[in-house]
């Protein structure tokens, strides 16, 4: 109900002009989205707070740079999230992988305990191939999966035509598809 | 056999996108974790500070107090060091 009375535009608006409260509803509806970017990018809680803080504060310090172009607040926030994110990869590119771990996959309830474990370790090995692939296709699964987007959406975001990001996501699919071919993995859970 | 193949091509595919939809699910950040960028996102901005420091007004207070605060400061103390050396 909350959301019908939210007014994006009016509250863009507010906020750019330097009205805090304004911009408070505007990270109230954006922060979970971002955080599950970011973390999903980062593979660490700890790491995904800072940058989702860092995304917030630099949105707050440049919102009245933001023109609506026809494109919309949440991917003005996903570009600077991506931006950080990208430079977060760059300092940190010496380190090895870093395993996502902090949030273990859920066994599925109900399940016999020997084919949740199954489906956990399957789960696992798909994130850590996921996290293998270029950043471009990393971003288009989780906006994909994680933020169930539209390719057109997912378009906006990442600065692509919908023909694009549906070619992109066919080749993702593809090599992710070889990279389980390649390592044995069977997805068919059977 | 083409048609075979495309199938299932179709059915990998449908697989796989099952898979990688229960795999990235939404996360829901703690909520101490929540509080604490709450915390961090109400700090003043830095073009808040600036301008703080642009108004005259205020900057001539927080000088004028400080330079009060070190006088008063320096008098105690010199008068304790007077008292200190004076003799029984």
């Amino acid at each position: 109900m909350a959301d019908l009375e939210f007014n994006e535009d009016e509250t863009l608006a507010r906020a750019s002009q330097g009205d805090r409260d304004a911009f408070g509803l505007l990270y109230e509806k954006y922060i979970d989205r971002i955080f599950n970017y970011v973390y999903y990018r980062t593979g660490n809680l700890h790491d995904a707070e800072d940058l989702t803080a860092r995304v917030f504060q630099r949105a707050m310090n440049h919102i009245e740079n933001y023109r609506d172009r026809g494109v919309p607040f949440s991917a003005w926030l996903y570009r600077i999230a991506h931006n950080l994110v990208a430079n977060w990869h760059r300092d940190r590119s010496r380190k090895q992988e870093i395993p996502l771990d902090e949030i273990p996959s859920q066994p599925t309830r109900g399940d016999h305990p020997e084919r949740s474990l199954v489906r956990v370790q399957e789960q696992d090995a798909l994130l850590t191939l996921i996290r293998q692939l270029p950043p471009e296709r990393q971003t288009l699964l989780i906006l994909k999966f994680v933020e169930n987007l539209s390719n057109a959406e997912i378009g906006q975001v990442m600065n692509r035509s919908e023909g694009a990001v549906k070619s992109l996501y066919h080749r993702t699919l593809l090599a992710l598809r070889d990279q389980l071919g390649d390592q044995h993995i069977n997805l068919d859970g059977e | 056999m083409k048609r075979r193949t495309i199938h299932n091509f179709d059915g990998e595919f449908n697989t796989l996108e099952a898979r990688l939809a229960g795999t990235l699910k939404r996360v829901s950040p703690p909520s101490d974790l929540m509080r604490r960028l709450h915390e961090r996102i109400r700090l003043p901005a830095r073009k808040e500070i600036v301008l703080r420091v642009q108004d005259w007004n205020r900057l001539f207070l927080i000088f004028g107090g400080v330079m009060s605060g070190m006088v008063a400061l320096i008098t105690v103390a010199r008068a304790l060091f007077h008292l200190a050396r004076r003799p029984a």
